[in-house]
C-alpha cells in the first residue's frame, strides 16, 4: 500500500498521524489523566478508545476495503512512538493485533465494532512468559493479557491438526484473574472454555506470526517514544539543577553519560525506522524477523538503560512517585519484554539473519 | 539432632566461628517471627518492633558496639556471619539508626553525660533514631545544608528543613546536621545535634516513593527549641563528625547483604523460568556471584579495620559504588530474564518472596543515597588517587 506512495508522500503522511497523536497525548507531558487510571479497572478510557477508533488508528494497518486504513508500519511506528512519550494506557497494539488477525480471517461479525473503539477484542495466545510461539494447546491458560479487564472478546488461536484455527470466546463469564502489573495496568489470565467459543477461520498461523512482528516492532516504538521523553526531561534537569554552585549539567562526567544516552536513543530510532521501512517494503519471513528482532532487542536494552540513567541522573527526586520521570521507568518494565525480551530477539535475530546474507 | 544451646551474649565472641555460625541460625531459628521473613519492602516500626524488642531482650540488638556499652562487640568476620545467617534467614531491617549510625558516633564523640543518656535507649528501644542530613538543596552539596539553629541561652532554635529521611514518622528522636556559624567556611559552620521529635515546631511529611511505600520523609522545623547540651563535639565541627559517620554508612551500604539477597533470587527465578541450565546464564551468574564473593572479602577489609579502632578513609567509597552497582546488575538481570513477569507489581505466584520488579526498583536508591555513586567518585578521584580538581 504504502509503497505505492513517493518519499515525500510518505513522510507527510507520517507527519499528518504524529501531529494527530496530540489529540489523545497532551502537550507539555501532561500525565494526570495517566496517573488516573493507574491501577484501576479496565484502567483505561473507553471514550479515548472510541476516539482512537474514529481517528482509525485501531485499524490503520488493516487494509480500505475491510474498514481499515490501509496505512504502513512506518505510520504506525510513528504513532506508537507519539503514544509512548505520552504514557498512553489505551491497549491500542493489543487491538491492532487482534484487528489484524480478524481481517485476516475475514471476519465480518466483530472487527467493525473493534475499529470503532467500541468493543475491545484481546488475542490470548501467549502461554508462557518470553515466547513469540503460539502452541494452540486448547485447554492451556493464556497468560499476559494486557488489560484484560476491560475486553469484550477474546481471540483464542487453538491448534487444530497443522493449522492454528482462530475462535472467538465472549469476555462475559470467561474465566480471568489479574494480577497488576508496574505500569498501572494489569495482566489477564484466562481459562479458554471453547464451548462458548465460536469459529471464525481454519488456520490463522502465518497472520499470527505477522500481526505479533508488528506488535513487537510498534512495542519498540512506544518504547523509543517513552526514551526520547523521559530523556528531554532529565537533559531539562540537568540544566536548571544546581548543586556546589554550579548547574550540574557541567559536570562533565554526568555530560558523557547523557551523550552515551543519547546514542542509544539514536541507535534505537535508526533500527525501529528501519524495521518500519523494510516491512513497509515488503519484507517477509526471515527478513521480516531479523528487522524486527533487530529493533525490539535494540529497544529494549536502550529503553531499560535510559530509564535507569534518568532516575539515577534526577537523584532523590526521581526515586518518588510524584516526579514523571518514575511513570516511563515502570512502562519500561512492562513492555520491554512484552512481544518477546531482548534475549529472545537477540537469539531469533541471529537464527534469521544468516552473516553475509543479510 | 542436638539442639544447638544459645549462650549468654557476652560469650558470643569467644565462640569459634562455625560454632557461632550454628549458634545464629539455632537464635533465629527460635526468634525470628516467620510472618517477617524476606518483606517486601521496608518494614514500619509498627510491623517489626516485635523482633527490635526480641533482639534487645536478647542482648542481641547490637553486635557492632563494644560489650562495655552494651553491645556484642564481635569480631569482624563474625559480623560478617551474623550478617549472612540474617541474610539467609530474611530477616528484616529494622530501624536501626540509632545502632549503626548514632551509637557508634556517641560511643566516639559524645560526653559521658550522653553516652549514659542515650545509649540505653537505644538498647531498649526506647529511642528510635531517624537521619536528618540532606536537604532540598543540599543533597550531593550536603556541605551546603542552610538549616539553621540559633543559640539562644540555653536552647538552640532550629528552622528548616530535611528531606529523604528514612522513617522519619516512625522514629522519636533525629540526630540533625544544622548550620550554627553562617560567616565561616560552609564545612566550618555546621554542628551535629539531637532533637527529641515530640518537640513542638517538628511537621512530618511522608513522600511516597517508586514502591509505593512511604519510606522516605520530609521533616520541617519552625522555631524548634533544643537543649543546648544536646549538641555532640564541639559546635561547629559537626562536619567531620558527620564525615566519619559517613564512613559507617558507607559500610553499612557496602555490606553485601544486599546483593547476596538479590543474588539467592535471581538464582531461584532462573530455575522457576526455566533458565538456570542454560550456559550463557550461568556464565552471566558465575560473573555475578564472583563479584559477590569478592565484595564480601573487600567488605571484610574494611570491617576488620574498624575493629582494630582504625579510622575509615576516604577509599571506603569503593564498598558503596561495588554493592549497589553489583545489587543493581543483579535486578537488572532478574528483570532480563522474567519476560512478562518483570512488569508485576506483585510477587510471582507460588513464590511470595519472589518480587521481581520490587527488587529491582528498591535496587535504583541505593546508587542514589548515602552519597550518590557520582560523589562516591568524585572522592576516590580526588582523595584517594589525588586527581587534580
Amino acid at each position: 500500500m504504502s509503497a505505492a506512495l513517493d518519499d515525500g508522500d510518505r513522510l507527510e503522511s507520517i507527519r499528518m498521524i504524529r501531529d494527530s497523536a496530540a489529540a489523545v497525548v497532551p502537550p507539555g507531558g501532561e500525565l494526570r489523566r495517566v496517573r488516573e487510571l493507574r491501577w484501576q479497572e479496565p484502567g483505561f478510557d473507553r471514550g479515548v478508545l472510541r476516539q482512537m477508533g474514529e481517528m482509525g488508528w485501531i485499524g490503520l494497518r488493516v487494509p480500505e476495503a475491510q474498514g481499515g486504513a490501509g496505512l504502513g508500519l512506518g505510520e504506525l511506528c510513528a504513532l506508537a512512538e507519539e503514544l509512548g512519550a505520552g504514557l498512553v494506557p489505551e491497549p491500542l497494539i493489543p487491538c491492532a493485533l487482534s484487528a489484524a488477525l480478524l481481517a485476516a480471517a475475514g471476519d465480518a461479525e466483530h472487527l467493525p465494532a473493534l475499529l470503532a473503539g467500541e468493543r475491545v477484542a484481546l488475542t490470548a495466545w501467549q502461554e508462557r512468559a518470553d515466547t513469540l510461539e503460539a502452541p494452540g494447546a486448547p485447554d492451556a491458560p493464556r497468560r499476559f493479557l494486557p488489560m484484560a479487564a476491560g475486553a469484550e472478546l477474546f481471540l483464542l488461536p487453538v491448534r487444530e491438526g497443522g493449522r492454528l484455527a482462530l475462535y472467538a470466546q465472549p469476555a462475559a463469564g470467561a474465566d480471568l484473574a489479574t494480577e497488576r502489573t508496574q505500569d498501572g495496568g494489569h495482566y489477564g489470565t484466562l481459562r479458554p472454555d471453547l464451548g462458548g467459543a465460536s469459529k471464525l477461520a481454519e488456520d490463522v498461523g502465518a497472520a499470527l506470526e505477522a500481526a505479533l512482528d508488528e506488535a513487537a516492532l510498534a512495542t519498540a516504538a512506544y518504547l523509543l517514544g517513552g526514551m526520547e521523553r523521559a530523556f528531554a526531561m532529565t537533559l531539562d534537569y540537568l540544566k536548571t539543577r544546581q548543586q556546589f554552585g554550579r548547574i550540574i549539567g557541567t559536570f562533565q562526567a554526568l555530560q558523557h553519560r547523557a551523550a552515551d544516552l543519547k546514542m542509544q536513543i539514536a541507535l534505537t530510532r535508526a533500527s525501529v525506522e528501519a524495521a518500519a521501512a523494510a516491512l513497509d517494503a515488503g519484507a517477509a519471513g526471515d527478513a521480516r524477523r531479523a528487522a524486527v528482532s533487530r529493533a525490539k532487542a535494540r529497544a529494549a536494552e536502550a529503553a531499560m538503560l535510559v530509564q535507569r540513567q534518568c532516575i539515577q541522573l534526577h537523584g532523590g527526586i526521581g526515586y518518588t512517585d510524584q516526579y514523571d520521570v518514575g511513570l516511563y521507568l515502570r512502562k519500561a518494565m512492562v513492555l520491554a519484554n512484552q512481544y518477546g525480551s531482548a534475549a529472545l530477539h537477540r537469539r531469533r535475530f541471529m537464527a534469521s539473519a544468516p552473516e553475509g546474507e543479510e | 539432632m542436638d539442639a544447638i544451646a544459645i549462650p549468654p551474649p557476652e560469650q558470643l565472641d569467644s565462640l569459634d566461628d562455625e560454632h557461632f555460625r550454628q549458634v545464629v541460625r539455632e537464635f533465629l531459628r527460635q526468634n525470628y517471627p516467620e510472618h517477617l521473613r524476606n518483606p517486601p519492602h521496608r518494614l514500619h516500626w509498627h510491623e517489626c518492633k516485635e523482633w527490635y524488642h526480641r533482639l534487645a531482650e536478647k542482648g542481641w540488638l547490637c553486635p557492632g558496639w563494644p560489650k562495655e556499652h552494651g553491645g556484642l562487640g564481635l569480631s569482624p568476620i563474625k559480623q560478617i556471619i551474623l550478617t549472612e545467617e540474617y541474610e539467609r534467614h530474611g530477616v528484616a531491617r529494622t530501624p536501626d539508626h540509632g545502632i549503626v549510625m548514632l551509637g557508634p558516633l556517641v560511643i566516639r564523640y559524645g560526653t559521658e553525660e550522653q553516652k549514659r543518656r542515650f545509649l540505653p535507649k537505644i538498647l531498649s528501644g526506647e529511642h528510635i533514631w531517624c537521619q536528618g542530613y540532606s536537604e532540598p538543596n543540599a543533597g550531593s552539596d550536603l556541605a551546603a545544608l542552610r538549616t539553621e539553629a540559633v543559640l539562644e541561652g540555653d536552647h538552640y532554635v532550629v528552622n528548616g528543613q530535611k528531606i529523604w529521611t528514612t522513617l522519619a514518622t516512625d522514629a522519636n528522636w533525629i540526630f540533625l546536621l544544622v548550620r550554627t556559624d553562617k560567616q565561616a567556611k560552609k564545612q566550618e559552620g555546621i554542628s551535629f545535634l539531637l532533637v527529641d521529635m515530640t518537640t513542638p515546631g517538628i511537621t512530618v511529611r511522608p513522600i511516597i516513593n517508586l514502591e509505593m511505600h512511604d519510606e522516605f520523609c520530609e521533616v520541617f522545623f519552625d522555631n524548634v527549641r533544643v537543649p543546648k547540651e544536646n549538641l555532640v563535639g564541639q559546635p561547629n565541627r559537626g562536619w567531620d563528625m558527620a564525615k566519619a559517620l559517613l564512613g559507617f554508612e558507607r559500610i553499612f551500604i557496602g555490606a553485601p547483604r544486599q546483593s547476596a539477597y538479590a543474588l539467592s533470587r535471581l538464582r531461584l527465578l532462573a530455575e522457576r523460568v526455566g533458565v538456570w541450565e542454560d550456559e550463557a546464564f550461568q556464565d552471566r551468574y558465575a560473573r555475578l556471584r564472583l563479584d559477590l564473593e569478592d565484595l564480601k572479602a573487600l567488605y571484610g577489609v574494611y570491617v576488620a579495620k574498624l575493629r582494630r579502632g582504625e579510622a575509615l578513609g576516604p577509599d571506603v567509597s569503593m564498598l558503596k559504588v561495588i554493592q549497589t552497582e553489583l545489587f543493581q546488575r543483579i535486578t537488572d538481570t532478574m528483570l532480563e530474564i522474567a519476560g512478562e513477569n518483570a512488569g508485576l507489581m506483585d510477587p510471582m505466584e507460588g513464590n511470595r518472596d519472589l518480587n521481581i520488579g520490587g527488587l529491582f526498583i528498591q535496587a535504583r536508591p541505593a546508587t542514589i543515597y548515602g552519597g550518590s555513586n557520582e560523589i562516591q567518585r568524585n572522592i576516590l578521584s580526588k582523595n584517594v588517587l589525588g586527581l587534580p580538581g
